[in-house]
């Protein structure tokens, strides 16, 4: 392309035609543009136009297609061409930091994420000057201009903060530093200056304290790997002008926003992260300004007020006192009685107030106030900042501040009581302050563990929280009532069990609060304490305890899903769910109400299906709902089925592919409580089981298998008898699974149960193929997964069809195949078997290969019976060998399915364990013995001639020792 | 300045655990990029030998005897220094001396460019005037001890044969005064180093060594061999290190606390290399005195002592057996604690690579009570000690036994572990991460991982972990992202079960291994 005004006036109509709302006309003017970006001169038009042009929308239209055109094509990637020739290359690098910088600011900023962009992969060594570049314009006095630059060189810098040391990052740290820092430093000083000579010029001030949060924030930068000998030369300087700006003030800089932060809060915020840095990395040096900056950062907070713009600012700020505080040498700074009263009294205190934000939020947005309250994504919150500082504060402090606080907490309670309506905020700080006081430790699932002595959290509960909760409407002071079940969700396992006992029904009542803080709270505290543990691996709160509440508990919980905003609340889901498990047979009666609801609530949410941790627990419920009738009627079955097919049916026809996989594994809990046959209904699915479709969807996989493992349980026969010609599609998942080194466990589950379960005559002629395929995928690609599958499934083959049978399908697949595997496979890998059932089906195995197959003692195999009876004898007895090559380590990484597939598992549709070898034999060892010992009797003075010359000593002990419990000899 | 440039190889062997761990130690590497001072605890490199004292008339070089020169102009003095007049000459030679030995700023460049240089080593071979001799040759000294470019410009005058064959000077000040010169040019580098050492430096050096030389002179001595063992890329002949060893053996006996710390020194960079050369100090038998010395209470031995049986223990296995035999853990604990930052991060990089070795090695370390002052560090260090500690407990949780690994646990490495998880900068924090993965997998195998989940969610590690998921760095993020993802998520499936194993109904642990992908 040339640089004519033809191609501009060309290009200028296709970047009209990218902003044309009709996708007909807007499509193929992208496609054009695309099609023509490998042209030379492509990007010095865009720059020519995004300059020269005369309509400023095309020129901002430019300036985007420039960037982005920068961002596809600018690296340059080994083996693949270069994109963008290299004149172009020196052309744009020649003019764009001057173009970027004369640039009005929508166009500025384009151009500069376009430098940085060149940057990351020219800069230093393919783009030299381009430090002096923008060095030199430090001079220019405009500011307009410098801003522009600090920018630029900001978004060139800031990998500094993050990416790892090395050689190649600090010669170029090194290279920034030299031609950089002390530029940087004047303009520092100068910009400074300015702010003072132009104190009463807002428009001026504004443009200057914004150069003053790049400088800070390139300081950040540059300082991050380590201290830099420039800046250690020249710290006076920088921290006497960060102190100063911390304690500046100007009223022309004051926002009258109270939401978003100010140019002056933005400045403070970032030199508090500054301060916060050299505090942490570059302590010794930084020493002597260390307590300047802690009374400055301190006198900030005491003067800053309770807007929400501040809020940065002030959790940054008691973030870098909380940090100091608990260091030993800096802990004479807050050791004096006045120094920590008023702390406590300016600093943490009014940080914990319930504000007018928070009280929105409450009424509002209860999901984000949720989420932040009881979840702790509060990082950033002021609350969260003051109790942080609490706790640092108490390392050294804790009586002293303990008692303060203590005063706090009185006072306030009492302000309360005084006029409980006007003043029910200050109950609001007292309840948060002693939590934040008492709490050392705390997990999700267990509330605090570690508590401050000192505080005495029974009584507080009883006289200050309990009251609240009995009140008679559930409706007033709706904070206070949230503020007093999560003191007993946090600190149950602090507080005596008859009070808990005493507060189940107060939380109950509190599920029908019209507030959804308060009723999910009310959820969520009785699903914690339903998971307590009591002693003997028992719940802490028993189904006996509960059953004077079991209906009105189900009907809260049910109602509670009706209240406006809850109605799919994974709070009270999940509580639902707890409650059916704590309570078990109790529910039995209620079921019927029960199930009726969740299908409905099921097939109201599968139209939309939006939360996932609602649904989860929905399946779940379900599952104890069927798990629990069940067991005491097991013919209840017929009306599950009943009840949820229909449901089901509508999920699978319209594919909600979120909810397949729990279907598929609420129909494996169904069919294996049948005790007989497989229904017909159940038959009439099972082709589409095995549907390609389904199998493609990783999420499926494990549920599916489960799902056909059931079908081959219960269904074998009938599977032979109505549905053989189904038989190679339901081989073709084996096969499609055991092709995916992900999947070929579930490939081998599935393939077990058909050994296991189906008729020998209706897979006979399948078999070699069957072990064909899987001696490819061991000679292509074996990991110790898969031979570890491998392993028990042919010993699981070995019990089912005896031993001979599978020497004689391996050999004749390939001559002395059978040899081959034990030598190669069997005898080397069989330390690597784990869990008790897969070791024992191996063990019977071994020990049929041994003792019942002719060929082991006439033929070349006898060479490996001692081996192998050792191997067997490692297994029983040596420690599992857990090693895996080095290769194979992240292939579970990069394999493992999303977090979607993996949460999709059903607690409650657990699957019991299955031992195909059950009863046959229960000691494996003694059976050993006993089958060498029928072994010896056949062919007397074979066997322990054979033990004698190879056995080593260790095993041969062994061995004796399983003889003698056995209590036979070997002839 | 230690650093740690073979981190891309632990990070690899934290991936294998329990194979050649050997490379988890960390070798004192040159760093090519520093962005920190110089730093201030190292060996002088060259000195300049100053006028102090116009009183003083003691015979040691380096202090003013006639300080009654007149003071000359440049042009003058290189118009004397040129001629003929052997009384000019010494007298200009004086003058430049004097210039170049004042307290500030000395003239270096400008002498050099009056082209005398030549002419000052031509004096040193006047073995009929030795005043002019001493006079040159600390003039020379003086230039010597200025930039690369300074040094260079006595070199390339054949200042160095000059110089040796002045050690043998019956001159005692002269021969001192060449001592100087030579440890100077010594100190440049490598280059110079072995050209010294080519021409015959040490013999005469060494022979200079004896009873009855005065402590002053031995000071001078063992700060210029010292200089002749500095530096690497290449390091000193390993014929020269041989020779030089056996006198550094006897002068580290001495009681002098400046030859003490210069021998240190020496001994520091023989032992900054190869696992041979460590070897052969091994054999010395030094390794007790050395120890010894760590534990002395003046900076100037005990930092010296400590570099090199900090550099003993980055070798092999039986290296290290050999420094903790010595004795080295009994004194490591009170170092960990030192008031000096540099001390602290230097005992605790030594205690990094003893952790690197096998789990008996890591057994004496906790029997010597080791992991208090190691927790201890962890948690109120300087950051660059913090940052060697969190070495050594990485180190500690890839080689140690389950036993150990569960002590070092009780011992409270956790909280201040798990803290550390703010600290700013990307490497300790991912090699926390695979610590803590580490841990975890120790805790598998003894069926308490819920315990440690618990244990780290109650020190506030898990919101730690989860805030590192939106990491810049991809490693970390992804670190970060494995450790929830794997023992994290699903709380549900460890919660609490109904009815638990009485019918076989609620037993999942089939179940879960089924979904193990």
């Amino acid at each position: 392309m040339e640089l004519s005004d033809a191609n501009l006036q060309t290009l200028t109509e296709y970047l009209k035609k990218t902003l044309d709302p009709d996708p007909a006309i807007r499509r193929p003017a992208e496609k054009f543009l695309e099609s023509v970006e490998g042209s030379q001169n492509y990007p010095l038009l865009l720059l020519t136009l995004l300059e020269k042009s005369q309509e400023n929308v095309i020129k901002v239209c430019a300036s985007v297609t420039f960037k982005n055109y920068i961002k596809r094509n600018w690296r340059i990637v080994e083996d693949e061409p270069n994109k963008i020739c290299e004149a172009d290359r020196i052309a744009i690098k020649a003019n764009i930091v001057p173009l970027m910088l004369s640039s009005p600011e929508q166009i500025q900023k384009q151009l500069s994420d376009a430098i940085s962009i060149i940057g990351r992969e020219d800069f230093p060594q393919k783009w030299p000057d381009l430090l002096t570049e923008m060095v030199n314009r430090f001079q220019s006095g405009d500011f307009h201009v410098i801003n522009g630059v600090l920018r630029t060189a900001h978004s060139l810098f800031k990998r500094y903060r993050h990416e790892f040391k090395s050689n190649e990052l600090w010669t170029e740290i090194k290279l920034v530093l030299d031609a950089f820092a002390l530029p940087l430093t004047n303009l520092f000083k100068a910009t400074i200056e300015l702010c003072s000579t132009h104190a009463n010029d807002a428009s001026a001030l504004k443009v200057l304290f914004s150069s003053l949060i790049l400088i800070a924030k390139l300081f950040y930068s540059l300082n991050f790997q380590d201290l830099p000998e420039f800046f250690e030369d020249n710290m006076e300087t920088w921290m006497t002008n960060f102190h100063t700006l911390l304690t500046l003030d100007n009223k022309l800089l004051q926002t009258d926003d109270e939401e978003e932060a100010g140019l002056l809060e933005l400045l403070k915020s970032q030199i508090c992260d500054n301060a916060a840095l050299y505090a942490q990395k570059y302590d010794e040096e930084f020493q002597p300004y260390l307590p300047r900056f802690v009374t400055a950062i301190w006198n900030l907070l005491v003067t800053t007020g309770q807007e929400v713009k501040y809020d940065l600012l002030v959790s940054n700020a008691i973030q870098f006192l909380a940090s100091v505080c608990e260091r030993p040498h800096y802990k004479h700074l807050f050791e004096d009685q006045n120094t920590l009263t008023s702390i406590c009294e300016k600093v943490i205190v009014p940080n914990m107030e319930f504000r007018a934000a928070d009280e929105e939020a409450f009424e509002d947005n209860s999901e984000e106030y949720i989420r932040r309250d009881l979840e702790g994504s509060d990082i950033d919150t002021r609350r969260r900042a003051a109790c942080d500082l609490v706790r640092g504060l108490c390392k050294f402090f804790e009586g002293p501040v303990t008692g303060i606080f203590s005063g706090y907490v009185n006072s306030m309670l009492q302000e309360y009581a005084k006029n409980p309506s006007v003043n029910w905020k200050h109950k609001d700080a007292a309840i948060y302050l002693v939590t934040s006081l008492a709490s050392k430790a705390q997990t999700q699932k267990h509330g605090i563990t570690q508590a401050n002595e000192l505080v005495n959290l029974t009584e507080f509960f009883v006289n200050h929280i309990q009251p609240d909760l009995k009140s008679a409407s559930v409706n007033e002071f709706p904070v206070l009532k949230a503020d007093g079940i999560k003191y007993i969700m946090i600190f149950r396992n602090q507080v005596p069990k008859e009070q808990l006992l005493v507060s189940i029904p107060l939380l109950i009542n509190h599920l029908q609060a019209e507030s959804i803080v308060v009723h999910t709270y009310a959820a969520h505290a009785l699903e914690r304490l339903f998971t307590m543990r009591g002693t003997n691996n028992t719940t802490l709160i028993t189904a006996a305890e509960m059953a004077p509440f079991v209906e009105v508990l189900l009907t809260n919980l049910f109602k509670a899903l009706t209240l406006p905003g809850s109605s799919e609340n994974e709070y009270i889901m999940k509580a639902i769910m707890r409650s059916f498990s704590l309570l078990q047979e109790s529910i039995i009666p209620y079921i019927p109400s029960v199930i009726t609801q969740l299908t409905q609530k099921l097939l109201a949410v599968s139209k939309n299906p939006s939360k996932p941790h609602f649904n989860h627990y929905m399946f779940e419920s379900i599952c104890l709902s069927i798990r629990i009738t069940c067991k005491a009627n097991p013919d209840a079955v017929g009306s599950f089925e009943e009840a949820l097919f229909m449901v089901f049916t509508e999920i699978l026809q319209n594919d909600v592919q979120e909810f397949i996989p729990y279907v598929f594994q609420v129909m494996s809990l169904l069919l294996e409580m049948h005790k007989n046959e497989i229904p017909r209904s159940y038959m009439a699915l099972f082709p589409h089981l095995l549907q390609p479709v389904l199998w493609e969807r990783t999420g499926n996989i494990p549920p599916l298998v489960r799902l056909l493992q059931a079908y081959l349980e219960r269904g074998a026969n009938t599977i032979a008898s109505a549905a053989a010609d189904k038989i190679p599609g339901l081989l073709g998942v084996f096969q499609k699974l055991i092709a995916s080194k992900a999947n070929d466990h579930q490939g081998f589950y599935l393939l077990n149960s058909i050994i296991e379960h189906m008729p020998p005559e209706s897979v006979d002629q399948y078999r070699k193929q069957i072990f064909i395929l899987l001696f490819q995928r061991l000679q292509n690609s074996k990991t110790t997964k898969f031979i570890k599958s491998f392993l028990v499934f042919i010993n699981l083959y070995c019990i089912k069809y005896g031993a001979l049978a599978l020497q004689e399908i391996f050999d004749s697949i390939q001559p002395k195949m059978f040899g081959m595997v034990l030598e190669k496979i069997i005898i080397p890998e069989i330390q690597k078997v784990s869990g008790q059932v897969e070791k024992k089906i191996c063990a019977v195995g071994i020990t049929k290969i041994l003792t019942e197959c002719p060929p082991m003692m006439d033929t070349e195999y006898t060479k490996l019976w001692t081996p192998l009876l050792q191997a067997l004898i490692g297994l029983f007895e040596l420690p599992e060998d857990d090693t895996i090559p080095d290769e194979e380590h992240f292939i579970d990484i990069e394999d493992t399915p999303g977090y979607q597939t993996a949460f999709s598992q059903l607690a409650f549709a657990g699957k019991k364990e299955h031992d195909p070898v059950g009863q046959m034999v229960n000691n494996p060892r003694i059976h050993l013995a006993q089958s060498l010992h029928k072994l010896s009797t056949a062919c007397p003075g074979r066997v322990p001639s054979m033990l004698s010359t190879s056995l080593n000593a260790e095993a041969l002990q062994y061995l004796q020792g399983y003889l003698q419990a056995a209590s036979v000899t070997l002839l | 300045m230690p650093v740690m440039n073979k981190e891309g190889e632990r990070m690899r062997k934290f991936k294998n655990k329990g194979k050649n761990v050997d490379v988890l130690r960390r070798q004192r590497v040159e760093v090519t990029v520093q962005l920190r001072k110089a730093k201030k605890d190292e060996q002088i490199l060259k000195r300049r030998s100053i006028s102090i004292s116009v009183r003083d008339q003691s015979v040691s070089p380096g202090e003013d005897k006639t300080h009654e020169v007149i003071p000359l102009s440049l042009e003058r003095i290189a118009e004397a220094v040129n001629g003929s007049n052997t009384n000019l000459q010494l007298q200009a030679t004086q003058a430049t001396r004097k210039i170049l030995s004042r307290q500030k700023d000395p003239p270096i460049n400008q002498i050099i460019e009056l082209g005398i240089i030549p002419r000052l080593v031509e004096f040193l071979t006047r073995a009929d005037n030795a005043a002019l001799q001493f006079e040159a040759a600390w003039a020379l000294t003086n230039i010597a001890s200025g930039t690369s470019d300074h040094t260079k410009a006595v070199v390339e005058a054949e200042a160095i044969p000059a110089f040796i064959s002045l050690l043998t000077s019956p001159h005692m000040h002269i021969s001192e005064q060449s001592v100087w010169a030579l440890g100077n040019i010594a100190g440049d580098g490598p280059l110079y180093r072995d050209a010294l050492i080519n021409c015959g430096v040490i013999p005469p050096l060494l022979a200079l060594v004896s009873p009855v030389t005065p402590v002053g002179f031995l000071r001078n001595i063992t700060w210029t061999l010292s200089n002749l063992c500095r530096n690497k890329n290449p390091y000193p002949p390993l014929n020269a290190m041989k020779k030089m060893l056996p006198v550094f053996i006897c002068l580290i006996e001495h009681e002098d606390k400046e030859i003490i710390s210069d021998s240190c020194w020496a001994i520091s960079y023989l032992t900054d290399g190869s696992n041979d050369r460590i070897q052969i100090v091994v054999d010395t038998g030094i390794l007790p005195r050395l120890v010894e010395l760590m534990g002395r209470p003046e900076l100037i031995i005990m930092t010296p002592a400590l570099r090199a049986v900090g550099n003993i223990v980055t070798g092999t296995d039986e290296q290290t057996q050999a420094a903790i035999d010595a004795g080295v853990l009994a004194v490591l604990p009170r170092i960990l604690q030192h008031t000096k930052p540099s001390i602290q991060k230097e005992a605790a990089w030594a205690l990094s690579n003893i952790a690197a070795g096998p789990s008996q090695q890591i057994q004496q370390l906790i029997t010597c009570g080791l992991l208090p002052p190691l927790v201890e560090l962890l948690d109120k260090g300087d950051f660059k000690a913090q940052k060697e500690a969190v070495w050594a407990v990485a180190n500690f949780t890839t080689g140690g036994t389950e036993e150990q690994v569960v002590e070092l646990v009780r011992s409270g490495v956790l909280k201040p572990l798990l803290n550390l998880l703010l600290a700013k900068d990307s490497k300790i924090i991912l090699i926390i991460l695979d610590t803590i993965s580490n841990l975890f997998l120790t805790a598998e195998k003894l069926g308490e991982t819920e315990r440690l989940c618990l244990l780290v969610e109650e020190l506030d590690g898990l919101e730690k972990i989860e805030a590192l998921q939106t990491h810049d760095n991809n490693m970390v993020y992804r670190a970060a992202l494995n450790i929830i993802e794997k023992y994290f998520s699903g709380e549900e499936n460890t919660d609490l079960q109904p009815g638990t194993g009485q019918d076989g109904l609620y037993d999942f642990s089939v179940e879960k291994q089924d979904f193990n992908f």
